[in-house]
């Protein structure tokens, strides 16, 4: 009975660094945005091609916002006529060209223009070059919630947060980013990272402590393929099938007077700040300490044995 | 059982004959520290106990047809001796019983209860059981060293499991004595110790009669059967003539409940005495002229009453039982009185009583302020640190952003109708590096090796760590070696510890070889082993240093 398929919510985030992608068409690589765009549709797609109950949203994490890519914002699943004409432009909405499903289509088209519009209007302001991850996982997670409040009484909904990155992590962030890690770990949201470019520890602590899979793609070309592979399966039939082993994560904290990070230290009993050498005065409150020495040894006299 | 003959000195306080052991006619010795039975004719004892042996004794209930008596040991034996003699088999068994009741106590063994206690534990826990197996059994180390902790851990525990709570009283005790018809015209009532017991626990009166009487004056038998035919037991308790042996319990009783109720309960905001019927009119209750002159008191109420008045003084009574027995546990001069009619009032305490109680009736807890505890705030001079996790990276510079945004913009082409995303040799090469032994699968095969490793070996790894651990956590408590008594034990423990690497290590080892299990699934054995010698080797290094 289709009122009794479980909903399957796979929610998208793509970074969208203008520095970053402009920097990888420079470089002349043959992955462009255009590129990691077109993969991620067919991923949407495919999704939604599961099952007739799966949904889908797609969230564009930029330096100065994060974007609803899918839905729009007047988008009523299944409806794509009528009200959102408003919204997108009428040319764009011809229907299907090449027999492909209408949801389908329509949907990409809408994520076409959305980035499209995303990536013209921006201009660079101030200083920030910083991905918002942590801002669009925040609005992932609320419209997870969101859904599961419209659902029917009796339905169950299961949803995912597939993250694909490509700048560096920002360290500003980490405190959002942990508490989002945390509020996604409390409603059972898996965190899934596919990462493009450089080792993220955020996205590694993420995918370990909500249990979802880790992978950095060797080659960018085969995005797709390594999506279709690995993100696409539900958790539920991840036990079933041989994907690659989970990361070891480094879950080392960092001294609070270098940054670096440290696996023995010393820590303040009042406000638990880390430093990685003694210190008599905490520098965060200000707490003096006494650390007792070992006691002295006295070296013992030796004899000297008379020489024979 | 050893087939013995009766040594000379033994000797034999009571012989029965006729007595039958496996269907097989004999004859039942009683000496002075075992029970014997030898066949008949015969002048070897087939049978023998020491009465150290016995647990305890049965009998074959009355009525029926085969007179048994039957002996459980320790060791959860049993052997039964059927009395055969047809005119006073009842009479020998019996005294065979009551003489084996007054012997059985005196030897009965104190050290049962350690080994008892032992065999309790062995049970309750494999693990320990299959430890003991491993270790004692197969002699690495003594028994005396594997009990040595644990008995005392667990002697602790013992104290506290012998407070058990104490089974109350059922307040249908006396009902549950149904009489039954005798046949000829009587009542037999049948009385356990359980409901003698109850008895002398609810009416501590009838206890004390029981002292005085039994046995001087009348046998037990004959007590209870004058109890059982006073109007103190039955129902319509008329007080007549004082030639019955209970009238004067029948007084106490009363006296006793005329102190209850004086006492009253301890809540001062209930009034016991204002308790009473109240009709409000015909056919809400019992509409009745209240009667001033007792006289005009119908028969039937008369007799009602006195049953309702009886039957709250026995309520009150088996609940005062219970209370009495645990005020001589806790304290004897405890302030609390109990409802025991005996108990004295504490007149003093009548104010601070009311007051708590009212004061309970006021007040909510869950209502009031929260008096949570004074805390010291905490002051942080700088709280930065907390918020970043890494030194914040630009790393962008920003010659690079201007162009980046440019380039961007017009490189977007992405289509709806884009037909080829992804070119199959990208696909291939990214399928070859996802399967099993591609490039990123490599940490994956190391999860499997319980399942490589067949269940019975897991299960012996598995008993070789529990024991291992035991025999280095006696060794390694043995350091510092402070004294001579410790530097034995170590000394001991060094030598358990080869004596099991040769007797239970190397075997498994070799067998794992012989089954081509390729894993070197004791290594880590092998290494805490190697450690505990190392350290061994180093403490008697520096001994001999010390001595020279």
């Amino acid at each position: 009975m289709a009122s009794d398929e479980e909903l399957s919510l796979l929610v998208i985030v793509v970074d969208v660094n203008p520095i970053w992608w402009g920097q990888q068409t420079l470089k002349e690589s043959q992955f462009t945005l255009s590129k990691c765009i077109d993969a991620v549709m067919v991923m949407g797609n495919s999704h939604l091609f599961m099952s007739r109950s799966n949904k889908l949203a797609i969230i564009a994490s930029h330096i100065q916002e994060s974007r609803f890519l899918y839905p729009g914002k007047n988008w009523k699943s299944g409806d794509f006529s009528g009200e959102t004409a408003n919204s997108l432009t009428e040319s764009n909405l011809c229907g299907s060209k090449d027999g492909k499903y209408e949801l389908l289509t329509a949907g990409n088209e809408l994520i076409t223009e959305e980035i499209r519009d995303l990536m013209a209007k921006n201009e660079m302001r101030g200083q920030q070059t910083e991905t918002l991850l942590a801002g669009s996982l925040a609005k992932a997670l609320c419209y997870i919630y969101r859904v599961n409040k419209d659902l029917e009484a009796g339905q169950e909904m299961k949803s995912r947060i597939l993250v694909i990155k490509s700048a560096d992590d920002s360290a500003l962030q980490y405190m959002n980013f942990m508490n989002v890690i945390f509020a996604a770990q409390k409603q059972n949201i898996l965190i899934d990272a596919c990462i493009l470019d450089s080792d993220s520890g955020l996205l590694q602590q993420a995918c370990d402590i909500t249990g979802g899979l880790y992978l950095k793609v060797p080659q960018m070309p085969s995005l797709l393929q390594y999506l279709l592979w690995v993100f696409l399966p539900d958790p539920d039939q991840r036990s079933q099938l041989i994907l690659p082993p989970p990361v070891h994560v480094d879950y080392r904290a960092a001294c609070f007077c270098h940054r670096n990070l440290i696996e023995i230290g010393y820590v303040c009993s009042v406000c638990l700040s880390i430093f990685c050498s003694f210190s008599p005065i905490c520098t965060t409150c200000e707490t003096a300490f006494k650390i007792s020495l070992p006691p002295v040894m006295k070296a013992k006299k030796k004899k000297l044995k008379p020489a024979t | 059982m050893l087939a013995t003959m009766a040594t000379s000195s033994e000797e034999v306080l009571l012989i029965v004959k006729k007595v039958r052991q496996k269907k097989q006619d004999g004859a039942l010795y009683l000496m002075a520290e075992r029970i014997a039975w030898a066949p008949e004719g015969k002048d070897r004892f087939t049978v023998s106990h020491m009465y150290a042996d016995i647990k305890c004794q049965k009998i074959s209930p009355e009525g029926k047809a085969k007179i048994q008596l039957q002996l459980v040991l320790h060791t959860g034996e049993t052997t039964n001796f059927h009395f055969a003699n047809d005119n006073s088999a009842i009479k020998e068994r019996d005294a065979v019983k009551d003489l084996l009741q007054q012997l059985l106590p005196k030897f009965k063994r104190k050290a049962n209860k350690e080994l008892e206690e032992k065999n309790r534990m062995l049970q309750e826990d494999p693990v320990l059981f299959q430890l003991y197996k491993d270790l004692v059994v197969s002699q690495v180390i003594s028994a005396e060293e594997f009990w040595a902790n644990r008995l005392s851990l667990n002697a602790v525990d013992n104290s506290s499991s012998n407070n058990k709570q104490d089974v109350g009283i059922s307040a249908a005790f006396l009902a549950d004595v149904r009489p039954q018809t005798d046949g000829c015209n009587g009542l037999r009532y049948n009385l356990t110790s359980d409901i003698i017991e109850s008895i002398f626990r609810t009416y501590p009166a009838v206890k004390q009669k029981y002292a005085e009487n039994v046995p001087h004056n009348m046998t037990e038998k004959e007590f209870w059967t004058r109890f059982f035919q006073s109007h103190y037991f039955h129902r319509d308790r008329i007080n007549t003539g004082s030639k019955d042996l209970f009238g004067e319990c029948a007084k106490m009783d009363e006296k006793g409940l005329k102190t209850m109720v004086g006492q009253g309960v301890k809540n001062p905001l209930v009034d016991l005495t204002s308790l009473e019927d109240k009709a409000l009119e015909e056919g809400y209750g019992i509409f009745s002229v209240p009667s001033t002159s007792n006289s005009f008191k119908s028969i039937k109420e008369n007799s009602n009453a006195a049953i309702i008045k009886r039957f709250n003084h026995h309520s009150a009574m088996v609940l005062a039982a219970g209370l009495r027995k645990q005020e001589a546990q806790n304290d004897h001069c405890s302030e609390t009185s109990s409802t025991d009619g005996n108990s004295r009032d504490s007149d003093c305490f009548q104010p601070p009583l009311k007051k708590v109680k009212l004061q309970e009736a006021i007040e909510y807890e869950d209502l009031e302020e929260s008096n949570g505890l004074k805390t010291v705030a905490l002051s942080l001079k700088k709280s930065d640190s907390y918020w970043l996790l890494q030194k914040p990276q630009c790393s962008f510079k920003l010659y690079q952003t201007n162009n980046s945004f440019k380039n961007v913009q017009t490189s977007l082409t992405c289509s709806a109708f884009r037909l080829k995303v992804l070119s199959s040799s990208a696909a291939s090469s990214a399928i070859t590096a996802l399967s099993p032994g591609g490039a990123l699968m490599r940490g994956g095969i190391q999860q499997a090796i319980n399942q490589m490793v067949p269940n019975d070996i897991q299960c012996e790894l598995k008993h070789l760590y529990v024991a291992a651990g035991e025999l280095l956590r006696h060794f390694w408590t043995c350091f510092p070696v402070n004294t001579p008594f410790l530097e034995e034990k170590l000394m001991k423990m060094k030598s358990n510890l080869e004596r099991f690497q040769a007797t239970k290590l190397r075997p498994f080892q070799e067998k794992m070889q012989r089954q081509y299990l390729d894993k070197n699934l004791t290594s880590h054995l092998e290494e805490m082993l190697q450690t505990a010698y190392n350290k061994f080797h180093t403490w008697q290094s520096k001994r001999m240093m010390k001595k020279t």
